[in-house]
């Protein structure tokens, strides 16, 4: 047993998800009809885009050893109100700076109760989520599904475009991932996001800002949060916040987790990500087309999240020493 | 006597790395059998095999002249061998009664029964511990005594320490030693690890040296001396002056200018008005035993710690008072502090060497702008990897994979990367091994003589008394005496830390 994970550990994980990732692929082609034609395939790529900008928020802040629960009620409430000011016909740039200062502020909020009041990061960010859609849907919002009012022809034209045949939300997508990556890796910050993540006391004896970075690290999840909040209403014209009680929150942390960047912090990168989007899409997209009712999609995705988790566990075991409690 | 294990040509290696190789080792019946060795040397894998921790990949083992193969510590233990940890396998929310018991409760477990029973068990093997105390609330050597109480009821024959007297102050050493002796009167042979050659010495039967994962010698103590174990660890003489005692006063550096002063410092029960001062182009030692408020007060300096806000006291750099939120602003004032423990607060395992030493220089803001420079990385890697000798194949190696010599040499070149003016060493040579420890002590000499303000801290004393050019000892979280290393003895200076 261990031995087979010794295997997968020398090999790198993002290796071997890429490889099931690739045989998954290759079945469902062979197997299902109408998964391998133009339009899943585009189908698939818009999904997949949306789960993976999401990803990439939660992967920064998990790579930081922390993890962002308010994730997916940022995404809804945020662009629920930034529509909901368009229908109040605010011009679309104020809209968009006055949601845009929410967002940052909430993220803000996630940083300091984590690095500042030194919440453990699960708690906090759990309870600024709940917060956030309990203030929006009762104070700015009269109802669940806010639509896109008519006359802003622009926002739809951008959910529509097309570059190449590609759409536009793969193409935000892997501007993210090219973005994420330059940051992570050439960026004085992206590397301290590791340093925090692997040994939060040496890096604050070390004298790196550890606070400022932590805060921050939560600002760029929620902005990318609303970013995939957007691209989502610009595809629909609508947002439903019902979606804050959907399982999207957990495919976001699958995808993390799946993809190999350990909960204890510090490893991982963006291939980690892009691994970790694509096998979860194309699961998706697969039982989608399989016609397998949610409550077995969801049996069986909380069943590959428990494996990998576990499998996490045995890689990057978390240290009895530098463990802290209440730390997840 | 007779052998009680009897270990042939073991053999472990980790991932292709050899850890040990073809040892041979026996301990006898009612035997004290001291380990020895470099860090690295294979003692804690060998200890580790003889608990059940880790299996061996070749070789035999006999226990009481049974061939064994233990698969876990439950049974090793079951067999009759323990192994004690530093208070880790201890329960600190518990009494130290339920901590004996643990595992092993009846049914409907009791407070009270299983406080009476492990009273007398106590007295049984004549421990001075109240068996109703948390243990959370006992020290180093009452914990250890509690652990050691829990392997002899589970009827132990062989218990192994790794590095017992690492946290003890030396009374508890004294006592523990006397504990040792009785265990051994009651017929428990001990197997112990320790990289302080005297208490080898002085406490056990036989010694056995390892070197590389490899038997170097075993035989009856008094057939060594403190040199010769040296000569074997390392396989070369060392000269005998890696704790020289410096009794020539023209040897000492005279002060600089004041660096540092500290006045009515107080942090909670922990530091109390502690006052002193430091200067710079001198090595200031500063002895205390464990719970004497030097590692607070240090912690201070460096804005690890805040002292209290009200009656805090105050502390002045180069005469502009001082008061920091955080290490950050400290480091830039030019105040650094070099951790005792490492693992836990000073490098970052999952990262390489180069990027443990950039990361000191990143946070000092010496590389500008924002981006990263790899080159620039690389370059200082090379750089510090040589001034500081670190043995590694190359800079791109896990700092976790190191010895804990090449470690510490990391975690000290962060720190020195940083150029600071005021560096602060707690315990800076604590599992570190013997070669290392000589090129540690030149580095922090020439570091003074460069005119830097240097403090040490450490619970070691020929370690204060061949660094220090002067010495402060702590008691009680303050500052109660200051001597000069060539005007006093260990006595002297052991008797102000405890009276």
């Amino acid at each position: 047993m261990t031995g087979w994970f010794l295997l997968l550990g020398r090999r790198r994980q993002e290796d071997t998800v890429f490889l099931l990732t690739i045989l998954l692929f290759l079945t469902f082609s062979f197997v299902l009809h109408g998964f391998l034609t133009t339009g899943n395939i585009i189908a698939l790529l818009r999904s997949v885009a949306l789960l993976g900008i999401l990803a990439v928020g939660m992967g920064i802040v998990v790579i930081g050893r922390g993890i962002d629960l308010s994730l997916v009620a940022i995404l809804a409430i945020s662009v629920a109100v930034f529509l909901n000011l368009l229908g109040q016909s605010y011009p679309i740039g104020i809209a968009l700076l006055l949601a845009l200062v929410g967002v940052i502020a909430v993220g803000a909020l996630n940083g300091v109760l984590t690095a500042y009041a030194e919440m453990p990061a699960i708690f906090a960010t759990l309870a600024t989520g709940t917060f956030v859609y309990g203030l929006g849907r009762s104070q700015f919002l009269t109802q669940d599904v806010i639509y896109l009012p008519p006359g802003h022809d622009l926002f739809t034209a951008f959910g529509n475009a097309r570059l190449a045949s590609i759409p536009v939300e793969v193409v935000v997508f892997a501007f993210i991932l090219v973005g994420a990556f330059l940051w992570l890796r050439f960026s004085k910050y992206g590397r301290y996001i590791y340093l925090i993540g692997d040994n939060l006391n040496a890096a604050r004896n070390a004298g790196l800002p550890v606070r400022p970075v932590i805060v921050l690290q939560y600002v760029v999840s929620a902005l990318l949060a609303f970013v995939a909040g957007l691209i989502m209403a610009a595809g629909i014209h609508s947002m439903n916040t019902r979606i804050v009680n959907s399982s999207l929150l957990y495919d976001v942390i699958l995808v993390v987790v799946i993809g190999g960047i350990g909960l204890s912090g510090g490893k991982g990168g963006v291939r980690n990500l892009i691994v970790g989007t694509l096998l979860i899409g194309i699961l998706l997209n697969g039982m989608t087309i399989l016609d397998i009712s949610d409550l077995y999609q969801n049996l069986i995705k909380a069943t590959v999240l428990l494996a990998a988790l576990i499998v996490d566990g045995v890689l990057n075991p978390r240290d009895e020493q530098t463990d802290q409690q209440g730390d997840i | 006597m007779s052998a009680l294990i009897e270990m042939r040509k073991i053999a472990k290696s980790y991932r292709g790395a050899v850890a040990l190789k073809d040892v041979d080792f026996t301990l006898e019946e009612g035997e004290i059998h001291a380990l020895v060795g470099e860090n690295g040397a294979g003692k804690s894998t060998l200890t580790k095999i003889m608990a059940g921790a880790v299996e061996a990949d070749g070789g035999t083992m006999l226990f009481a002249g049974e061939p064994v193969a233990f698969r876990a510590p439950a049974e090793a233990l079951a067999a009759g061998i323990a192994m004690v940890f530093q208070e880790t396998s201890l329960v600190p929310s518990m009494t130290v009664a339920q901590n004996l018991y643990l595992g092993d409760e009846p049914f409907l477990s009791r407070l009270r029964g299983v406080q009476v029973a492990a009273q007398q068990f106590l007295q049984s093997l004549n421990f001075t511990v109240d068996p109703g105390a948390l243990v959370s609330t006992l020290g180093a050597a009452k914990r250890q005594m509690v652990e050691i109480a829990r392997a002899v009821r589970l009827r132990a024959r062989v218990i192994i320490f790794d590095e017992p007297t690492a946290t003890l102050t030396p009374e508890e050493k004294r006592y523990f030693f006397a504990l040792l002796r009785r265990l051994k009167a009651r017929g428990v042979s001990i197997v112990f690890i320790s990289h302080a050659l005297e208490e080898a010495l002085r406490i056990s039967d036989r010694i056995t040296i390892l070197r590389d994962g490899g038997l170097v010698t075993t035989g009856e103590t008094p057939s060594f001396t403190r040199d010769s174990i040296i000569a074997a660890m390392v396989g070369r003489v060392l000269s005998g002056e890696l704790y020289r005692k410096r009794d020539d006063i023209a040897g000492l550096r005279r002060a600089g200018d004041k660096a540092l002063s500290v006045q009515d410092v107080s942090m909670g029960n922990i530091v109390r008005n502690n006052a002193f001062s430091l200067f710079y182009a001198q090595v200031t030692g500063i002895f205390g035993l464990i719970g004497s408020g030097r590692t607070e007060t240090a912690k201070i300096i460096a804005g690890i710690y805040k002292r209290d806000f009200v009656r805090g006291g105050e502390i002045e750099r180069d005469g502009q008072p001082i008061r920091y939120r955080v290490p950050r602003q400290a480091m830039q004032d030019g105040i650094v502090y070099v951790t005792e423990d490492r693992k836990l607060e000073g490098f970052f395992e999952t990262k390489s060497i180069a990027e443990n030493l950039y990361s000191g220089y990143l946070a000092a803001g010496l590389n500008r702008s924002v981006v990263v420079s790899m080159r620039e990385m690389a370059r200082l890697a090379e750089t510090w990897r040589k001034t500081l000798n670190i043995r590694a194949l190359e800079s791109n190696e896990r700092v976790v994979e190191l010895s804990g010599g090449n470690q510490q040499k990391v975690v000290i070149g962060k720190s020195l990367v940083q150029k600071p003016r005021i560096i602060i060493f707690d315990e800076p040579t604590r599992g570190v091994d013997v070669g290392a420890i000589a090129e540690i002590h030149a580095l922090i000499g020439g570091l003074a003589d460069e005119g830097l303000a240097v403090i040490v801290i450490s619970s070691y004393l020929p370690e204060i008394m061949n660094l220090s050019d002067r010495i402060l000892v702590f008691r009680q979280g303050r500052c109660v005496e200051e001597f000069s290393p060539a005007e006093v003895d260990e006595e002297r200076i052991m008797y102000a830390a405890v009276h």
